[in-house]
């Protein structure tokens, strides 16, 4: 049971990360700084599977990286793009959408 | 520079090698690792970067998380691959029978040839045609899942899987005893040919007054072809005898399988004698050829129809097996 509650919660867990990815870059932000505001909020992120999304979505275009050299330690920054706004909107459209169909149906019962 | 830091970067970039970003990438986890132990810890050090690289994960498991998720082989072609494998291993066995028989090799011009093989040699070959014939199905299939094209790929009608094939119903009383009569039958004509055989060391006579026998062939081909004849008798007797009982569908096909590679067999040593030095009785030389043409028609045609059935057979068996 617990297996196949921690499938599923690896499968939920994609979408809800670009998501949350794209609302915590509204400010410039570099990974391991993404996975301490995560960890803050009581969400924990694996650390591998950050950056090969940052990646994934560089790639999209939906946010932007920067390496940051002059300070302490090289540290890579991203920002969102339009396009990434633009996707963050349609996904939290989707996501508050989902939340009041479950709204819904466990008030039901 | 840290060692067991840098080990393990090289290990990710080891899987992660043929990359163009491969540098960037680790760059990315190396100031990771070194502000989360610096974070943790208060300090850097080997100690500290040991138990953050412990908890990053395996350097394959992190490689992969980059690596573009298309399998080698779409799901929806994998039960292709053992289907494809066994269908084309089949007729590549039929050949390795012929090869044999004939002692020719085949060319199948461009893709294909067979060399001349004896028996052993033809043992050894298999695994590697088993291999070859795996190999070159994997290949298409590896290209046609990388076009990423929704390809309809076909499955012959001729050959169904084996949980596709209806359980042979339970015989019947009156299908047992039509079954128990041709075994009896067979059994019979099995004996005469076996006594005529011991006696004149042929079966073929001219007449079938056997007080003045006179045989239709010549000694040597005579006897070689009864005995052909005598051993084809015999597996049909055995084989009427086992299926007085009702059968699983997986030894029915194992035995269809065994009686059809004992036929190609012996019609391979059929086709093998010279007609020209056949007869023992005058024959008119017009109708010599005609006689060749029709007999080396006739055996070439059940050679064909049985290889058909083996190919199939084979298939039926080998698919369930490897899907396993």
């Amino acid at each position: 049971m617990d297996n196949e509650l921690g499938s599923i919660e690896t499968e939920m867990k994609r979408g809800f990360l670009q998501l949350l990815v794209l609302i915590i870059l509204e400010k410039d932000a570099y990974g391991y700084a993404m996975v301490r505001a995560c960890r803050k909020l009581g969400y924990e992120i694996e650390e591998n599977t950050i950056y090969p999304l940052l990646r994934r979505l560089e790639k999209r275009g939906l946010i932007q990286g920067k390496w940051e050299l002059n300070e302490e330690r090289p540290r890579k920054f991203y920002a969102i793009t339009s396009a990434g706004r633009e996707m963050r909107n349609g996904l939290l459209a989707i996501w508050k959408k989902q939340d009041e169909i479950i709204n819904h149906l466990t008030k039901e019962k | 520079m840290y060692k067991n830091l840098e080990t393990y970067l090289e290990e990710i970039s080891h899987f992660l090698s043929g990359r163009a970003e491969r540098q960037e990438i680790l760059s990315e986890i190396r100031s990771h690792i070194l502000e989360k132990a610096e974070q943790e810890a208060g300090a850097v050090s080997e100690a500290s970067l040991e138990k953050v690289v412990a908890a990053y994960g395996r350097p394959r498991q992190v490689a992969e998380k980059y690596l573009d998720g298309r399998p080698v082989i779409a799901p929806a072609f994998k039960r292709l691959l053992f289907r494809y494998t066994t269908l084309l291993f089949a007729i590549h066995l039929v050949f390795i029978v012929f090869a044999v028989i004939f002692k020719k090799s085949f060319i199948i011009f461009p893709f294909f040839f067979m060399p001349r093989l004896g028996v052993i040699e033809a043992v050894i070959y298999l695994p590697a045609a088993f291999l070859t014939d795996f190999g070159i199905v994997a290949l298409l299939l590896y290209f046609i899942t990388q076009s990423d094209k929704d390809f309809k790929l076909p499955w012959p009608k001729f050959v169904p899987d084996l949980d596709e094939v209806k359980a042979p119903a339970a015989k019947t009383l009156a299908a047992r005893i039509a079954t128990m009569v041709g075994a009896w039958i067979m059994l019979t004509l099995t004996a005469v040919a076996v006594k005529l055989f011991i006696k004149y060391q042929t079966i073929f006579s001219v007449s079938f007054n056997f007080e003045k026998f006179r045989p239709l062939l010549l000694p040597k081909p005579g006897r070689l072809v009864s005995l052909i004849v005598i051993v084809m008798l015999a597996a049909g007797t055995i084989g009427l005898f086992i299926r007085i009982f009702t059968l699983p569908r997986r030894f029915a096909c194992w035995l269809d399988v065994v009686s059809d590679s004992m036929a190609l067999v012996l019609i391979g040593l059929l086709l093998r004698q010279p007609y020209a030095e056949l007869f023992a009785v005058k024959i008119p030389p017009v109708f010599l050829p005609k006689i060749r043409i029709a007999l080396t028609f006739t055996l070439l045609f059940a050679a064909l129809m049985i290889a058909i059935d083996l190919v199939s057979n084979l298939v039926r068996l080998g698919r369930k097996r490897l899907a396993k």
